[in-house]
């Protein structure tokens, strides 16, 4: 194993002291001279179609400078997956229909909030409301309302996966259970809500701040959609308060505020309220997973064929990337000699669902982990030593997707036995309090270029400074999660400095190279990072040439950056420091600054993803018996994401992982009726808080991950999926009740232990 | 969302206030900490064009102790201080721990113990001790003062005793007979900190081994907190067994009258009644015997 400096220590993040602190500057602090505010009309029908709206009263209302409607704009639709036109299919103001409650109708910007609320109220729209849908069994059934015109099925997108002889594989399983799943829907809860702040030049150019994971996708799309350049429009990632996948797309108001600061000459803010977020903003997809699994009679995998329903809302959103990954990740963990899977998006009347941190995972992992636990039970087995049988290994290969180079599953699994001390707790806890497992595979980063876009997947810039500096430049995105950190924290390590030796400038799409295809799919420090190291190797190979010249060294000589120096391996006595190092390197090309551009772009790497993290969890749970409240004692966790770059802001992952999947087992739900969501605030949507969270212990497994950066692979996503699996089964072990329907909820707990 | 506008008043007597509710009529609302009043005015649910703020009135914020007059708690006395108050901990212990129970630390150092009362939302979590502990509410008005049993206090969700020009001031609450004990429980769906679903209030008083005396109230289950009056004839003057304490609860279960919301079914706010209610009657019961 590498011996790094900084890499792989508890490094402070980058933007702790500002937030804690209150200094950090986010979206909504941005405040320009002369700014309008701008609010949103928004559809109270789940489907309707629009006959006529009437602006007029709201035009002529004093401080209001702009109000607009589909019609004002150049109706172009939009959506992430430039490769097949065909799935986008939203426009930044509704044309013709409305398909959710709170779908966006028509917007004003006025000089005060105040005035822009009272303008949306004197907007009159007329409506023809339609029957709709809101469920999939509703959406697929014969003469269901058509909600896109183009898709009279209402199944967006299908998604098939076949490899092995499948039919041939269950007829020589000795054991073959079906099960089917229903996983809800939950909010991203980022605490800062979505806002955007657009200015436009004297040239007719817009700057746009906003709170997003996607500076370059917002950049492509907002210049598609308002039918400008890519090189007029510039984006500006300011602090963002999380984002979990639902700050990846372009939206109605990023693309109102340009288009409005544009037609007004003052700038224009937009900032949802959480009502806003709540009832209207993008969530994890509703599943129906149907699952058939087969065995050998000593717990060996046969077969797998994986049927899901994935209930997108009215809008595709992220959702065909969802309905790929989860079938990907429905055969990612165990090794499944032959495997089918059909995945279809459908559409029906309810807010968007997109991406949310495990991307497909979550919902498509809980079927997998609960039916591994139902089938050791069925066999006889512990349910560690099926997963055990099972598990995949280094070297493995995943048909039509990659081969595994790195994969630390086995000892996770053994480790978190261990820790939990799992085979005593499992035989003898009381009634009433009970142990469950879950486990993950995730991908570092996503190969299908469904963006379509021209650039490497990341890239960086470095530059190197006489006085022993770098500065770095990344259009990566730091939403909270930390790359600004880790990325620092890798070209340091290359070049043997320290982080304060370092300046970072990320995610302002007029300065930073292009591109970066953003914080999504837990690709930033893998994909950034190796962009990072290869713009620091074209740096070093300049300053090796300058030492090796300096010293007249034999060419044969290997030379490093270390300790702030440049010398030749075992011969620290002729070195440089890495200013002067610098310095001659840049006499040498006459004066021109040391700068270099990095790239990456997974190649050669199936169609899912370079490099896959591992893990397994333990939760002990305690379950009053009486009223069916579940406390969950203690986590237990065992992961393996290569090279920890930061140790601390794994751990950060990881609690902020259990959090959400606590939320997602046990409290978290949309209370919606007719297609409106009524729980639209923090006091009753239940997503738990600091104090509900119970004591954890983790391990991070050490592997090292060839394709990674300094060994490292992804540590943001994965850890969310094995939360609510194991305490759903941790529940069955404590009471029986075997959740196949999330959330788990008192009721269903009492209502189980009556049927029984 | 931003607040509507509105004219702060911050008076520093009673006499004041009322003559500021008479001149400034209905368009005008008092508020000691705001916690739920700013955000009734921030959803537009409430539009006041002036606010008559009573924090700085002397006198208002006082709690006071005395073993044979009781325990007063006044309108402006913060829910984080009633929560660590020595002598309401040492005596009312059960009133500190629903004060301890509400919401958040943020919110206890604004709102007050009267506030979440005047509020008079059927989940409150301050409501079902104080009413157990038979309470009276001291309300004034620019014609003098008058007192309420807590229990007479509560119309219906936001609705109060209370007619124009009246606040209330303080709440009163009797020194418990000896060999009393208390118990309150709640439950919700998010565990910690969150609204209360369904809870469960008493005081018991025991002679020897014979229940002499006992109040039971269940919140959220109702309209207003409700009092279980056939539940509590089943235990007075009875040995609080097993077998009466069950009977007790099922009976307290079939006299609330709970509806179906976002934060739990009817049924399981039925079902959980019974269980509560048990569970504070035998926390109570050890309570007043440990006396």
């Amino acid at each position: 194993m590498n011996q790094f400096s900084i890499v792989g220590k508890d490094v402070p993040r980058n933007d702790a002291r500002a937030k804690a602190t209150g200094s950090a500057i986010y979206t909504d602090d941005v405040k320009l001279p002369g700014m309008l505010y701008g609010q949103i009309l928004r559809s109270p029908f789940p489907h309707a179609r629009i006959l006529h709206i009437d602006t007029s009263q709201a035009a002529s209302l004093p401080g209001v400078r702009c109000v607009m409607t589909g019609e004002d704009t150049p109706k172009v639709k939009y959506g992430n997956w430039r490769l097949f036109p065909e799935t986008q299919d939203e426009y930044p103001l509704a044309i013709d229909k409305v398909r959710f409650i709170g779908d966006e109708v028509a917007a004003v910007a006025a000089v005060d909030p105040d005035i822009a609320q009272e303008a949306l109220s004197l907007i009159k729209v007329e409506y023809e409301e339609l029957p709709g849908v809101f469920d999939v069994d509703a959406a697929i059934k014969e003469g269901a309302p058509i909600i896109h015109d183009y898709c009279p099925s209402n199944i967006s997108v299908n998604r098939k996966i076949k490899y092995g002889d499948i039919d041939k594989a269950f007829a020589e399983s000795d054991y073959v259970r079906e099960d089917t799943f229903h996983v809800h829907a939950v909010s991203h809860a980022y605490l800062e809500p979505c806002a955007a702040v657009a200015q436009c030049d004297l040239d007719g150019r817009i700057t746009l701040w906003t709170s997003t994971q996607v500076p370059y996708i917002i950049q492509c799309l907002l210049a598609s959609t308002l039918q400008m350049r890519e090189n007029d429009i510039r984006i500006i990632k300011p602090f963002v308060g999380g984002g979990f996948g639902g700050k990846m797309e372009l939206r109605t108001w990023e693309f109102c505020a340009a288009f409005m600061a544009k037609k007004t000459g003052r700038p224009v803010k937009f900032t949802l309220t959480r009502e806003e977020e709540f009832l209207t903003g993008r969530r994890r997809h509703p599943m129906t997973i149907h699952s058939k699994v087969g065995f050998k009679k000593d717990g060996t995998l046969t077969a797998k064929d994986l049927k899901i329903y994935l209930d997108g809302g009215a809008y595709n959103a992220m959702g065909p990337t969802a309905t790929f990954l989860c079938g990907n990740f429905g055969a990612m963990l165990y090794r499944y000699p032959s495997y089918r899977f059909h995945g279809q998006h459908v559409y029906t009347n309810k807010p968007p669902a997109s991406a949310m941190r495990g991307f497909g995972a979550p919902q498509s992992i809980f079927a997998t982990e609960t039916q591994m636990s139902l089938a050791a039970e069925e066999l006889g087995l512990d349910p560690l030593d099926i997963r055990l049988k099972n598990a995949q290994v280094s070297g493995d290969t995943i048909p039509d997707v990659a081969t595994i180079s790195s994969c630390g599953f086995i000892e996770a699994l053994n480790k978190v036995a261990e820790m939990s001390d799992w085979r005593e707790k499992r035989k003898t806890l009381p009634k009433g309090r009970g142990i469950g497992i879950g486990c993950y595979s995730f991908i570092s980063g996503g190969v299908f270029n469904w963006f379509n876009t021209q650039y490497p997947f990341s890239a960086a810039e470095v530059r190197a400074f006489d006085d022993g500096t770098a500065h770095l430049l990344t259009m990566a995105a730091d939403i909270g999660q930390g790359c600004d950190t880790v990325l620092k924290q890798i070209l340091a390590e290359a070049f043997g400095l320290t982080m304060e030796d370092i300046r970072i400038t990320s995610a302002d799409t007029a300065i930073t190279p292009q591109a970066d295809l953003g914080a999504w799919g837990s690709r930033l420090t893998l994909m950034n990072g190796n962009a990072v190291l290869d713009a620091a190797n074209k740096i070093k190979a300049q300053l090796f040439g300058a030492v090796s010249a300096r010293f007249n060294l034999n060419v044969i000589h290997e030379i490093e950056c270390k300790d702030g120096k440049v010398y030749p391996k075992g011969r620290p006595d002729r070195s440089l420091s890495f200013g002067e190092a610098v310095a001659m390197a840049q006499k040498i090309n006459r004066g021109e600054p040391l700068v270099a551009r990095g790239y990456y772009t997974p190649r050669n790497k199936g169609l899912v993803t370079p490099s896959f993290s591992f893990g397994a969890q333990v939760a002990e749970v305690e379950v009053d018996q009486a009223t069916g409240v579940v406390q969950v004692q203690k986590f237990w966790t065992a992961h393996d994401c290569g090279t920890a770059i930061n140790p601390m802001a794994v751990e950060g992952q990881l609690e902020g992982s259990i959090q959400m999947g606590l939320g997602y087992a046990l409290s978290e739900q949309f209370v919606m009726e007719g297609g409106k969501t009524l729980n639209t605030n923090f006091l009753d949507y239940k997503m738990p808080s600091s104090m509900d969270v119970p004591p954890s212990e983790v391990v991070h497994i050490e592997t090292y991950e060839p394709e990674g950066p300094m060994g490292a692979k992804e540590a943001g996503e994965g850890l969310a999926i094995p939360t609510a699996p194991a305490i759903a089964d941790a529940v069955c072990h404590a009471t029986g009740y075997r959740c196949k329907d999330l959330p788990i909820t008192p009721e269903k707990i009492l209502r189980a232990k009556r049927d029984r | 969302m931003s607040l509507s506008h509105f004219d702060h008043y911050a008076p520093a007597t009673l006499e004041e206030v009322f003559s500021l509710l008479q001149s400034k009529g209905p368009g005008a609302r008092v508020m000691a900490g705001g916690t739920d009043l700013l955000l009734k005015i921030r959803h537009g649910a409430l539009k006041p064009k002036y606010i008559i703020g009573l924090k700085n009135i002397r006198g208002l914020k006082t709690i006071s102790f005395d073993a044979s007059a009781g325990l007063t708690i006044g309108a402006t006395a913060l829910l984080a201080e009633v929560a660590r108050h020595p002598d309401i901990v040492k005596h009312y212990p059960t009133i500190a721990q629903a004060a301890r129970g509400t919401a958040n630390p943020q919110i206890r150092n604004m709102g007050t113990v009267i506030g979440n009362l005047c509020n008079a939302s059927p989940a409150a979590d301050n409501a079902p001790t104080l009413l157990a502990m038979d309470a009276q509410i001291r309300i004034r008005g620019p014609e003098g003062e008058r007192v309420l049993p807590l229990d007479q206090f509560f119309k219906g969700p936001g609705v109060t005793a209370l007619v124009p020009l009246e606040i209330v001031t303080a709440v009163h609450v009797p020194a418990p007979p000896p060999n009393t004990g208390t118990a309150y429980l709640s439950l919700s769906a998010r565990g910690k900190m969150d609204c209360t679903a369904v809870g469960v209030a008493t005081m018991v008083t025991m002679t020897g081994k014979t229940c002499a005396g006992v109040r039971l109230f269940v919140g959220a289950c109702g309209p207003v907190p409700l009092r279980a009056p056939k539940a509590e004839d089943i235990l007075r003057g009875q040995e609080l067994t097993e077998e009466v304490v069950e009977k007790a609860g099922t009976q307290a279960s079939a006299e609330s009258r709970p509806i179906s919301d976002m934060r739990a079914s009817g049924d399981y706010r039925t079902e959980m009644v019974a269980v509560l209610t048990r569970r504070v009657l035998r926390e109570a019961h050890h309570r007043a015997l440990a006396c």
